[in-house]
């Protein structure tokens, strides 16, 4: 329990780092950070549950995106802002990190079950954004052809 | 005299679009945002139609004016594509009020050259530097380590972000350039741990690496490849690729050589 608190601290602090490198204005600072927070949150839960790789990821990934585009409706800023400083603590560092250093030592088996990992990261956090996309694409042109009806 | 007036209008406004759409492009706005924002602009200055491609290493640009005539421009980026929410911010300030109010064609071009030539001060020096020196600690502890270190990543994202803001430019590019700022802050810790041997110095550095791997821009490349920019996702994400190898092989080269 105290490593998953201090781990959504380093989350929240490491995605707040992001934020000023990337200089976002200091009234959103709190609120980008808190996404990183939340996104990996939502895979720490996930990941206690089920121990698999896949979805926990790709939850997070939903979550981050969802998060974004409330934000981005709330502030009115573009939702990238949120997008990217929520996806920091997913990023596959350490995955990559052990990869090559297993590369180097000639650990071949471990060296290609990390980097099937690395890349299964990526996967899942790719395909969830684009669920979350693909969903409020097809909310907003619904919306937006139930608008025009009563007018034209 | 009215013709030649509007003619040189519109070569001014493709102009100015341009440049707006590079300087959304290099502040980290997606290649459909930059599309949808410039193809809004101009037809908010009248245009009859604005065909633009955009991908992250050009900008296509054909606008068929007020008389029919059409203008094509293109324009090369070379910079690779940074992160900069609050210009990119104030950009898309600009093209909403351009498209609310309708600023002159000279507004928006000073008001854009202002965007433009922000000097970077010493605040924003001090908010990057604070900045890389704050992942690396947190994400050092993120991903397991001690509060030492954490305080070994800190040291090393306060280097990383020496490099990246001081020396990158004497570099040809970026492959160039993070082979070279692997080994070095890869080195760095490698040594570090020698002298400390209660150093973690597998930790140290994945804390850095997540400051120098290029994870933003593969986010990036996925989400224009599903919003329908395939070449432009495909160029981007090849280009991460490019830059995490050339980045992990600094990395492994200080293992190698100094671990």
């Amino acid at each position: 329990m105290t490593d998953m608190i201090i781990q959504l601290l380093a989350a929240f602090f490491g995605t707040l780092g992001f934020a000023l490198i990337f200089q976002v204005r200091r009234k959103l600072l709190f609120w980008t950070a808190l996404g990183g927070m939340l996104s990996w949150a939502v895979y720490l839960v996930l990941d206690y549950i089920l121990h698999t790789i896949f979805l926990p990821y790709m939850c997070a990934a939903v979550a981050a995106a969802v998060y974004a585009q409330i934000m981005a409706r709330i502030q009115k800023v573009p939702a990238t802002i949120y997008l990217i400083l929520a996806l920091i603590p997913s990023i596959p560092g350490g995955a990559l990190y052990y990869t090559m250093s297993n590369l180097v030592m000639k650990n071949w088996p471990q060296a290609v079950s990390d980097g099937k990992r690395t890349l299964q990261y990526a996967l899942a956090i790719a395909i969830g954004i684009s669920i979350v996309w693909a969903v409020t694409q097809i909310v907003e042109r619904v919306r937006k052809s139930l608008h025009r009806k009563p007018i034209g | 005299m009215e013709q030649v007036k509007v003619a040189i209008d519109a070569s001014k406004l493709v102009h100015t679009l341009l440049d707006i759409g590079e300087e959304m492009l290099l502040s980290g706005a997606e290649v459909f945002r930059v599309e949808d924002t410039v193809s809004h602009i101009g037809n908010a200055y009248g245009a009859q139609r604005v065909n633009i491609f955009v991908i992250t290493s050009s900008i296509i640009l054909t606008l068929t004016d007020a008389e029919g005539r059409d203008w094509t421009h293109t324009k090369r980026i070379e910079k690779p594509a940074g992160t900069d929410f609050a210009r990119l911010e104030k950009l898309n300030e600009l093209s909403r009020e351009c498209c609310a109010e309708g600023l002159t064609l000279d507004e928006l071009e000073r008001r854009l050259q202002g965007i433009r030539t922000v000097h970077p001060g010493w605040r924003k020096y001090l908010r990057v530097y604070f900045g890389s020196a704050l992942v690396g600690f947190a994400l050092t502890i993120f991903f397991g380590g001690t509060l030492l270190d954490g305080l070994m990543g800190a040291a090393g994202g306060f280097f990383v972000c020496f490099l990246q803001s001081h020396l990158e430019r004497f570099f040809p590019n970026r492959i160039i350039f993070n082979l070279v700022s692997g080994f070095a802050v890869g080195a760095v810790i490698c040594l570090a741990a020698r002298i400390l041997p209660a150093l973690n110095e597998d930790k140290s550095m994945i804390g850095d690496i997540m400051l120098q791997i290029p994870g933003i821009a593969t986010t990036i490349s996925f989400r224009d490849m599903i919003s329908g920019e395939t070449i432009s996702g495909a160029l981007r994400l090849i280009e991460s690729l490019l830059w995490a190898t050339a980045l992990a092989c600094g990395y492994m080269l200080a293992i190698w050589l100094v671990g």
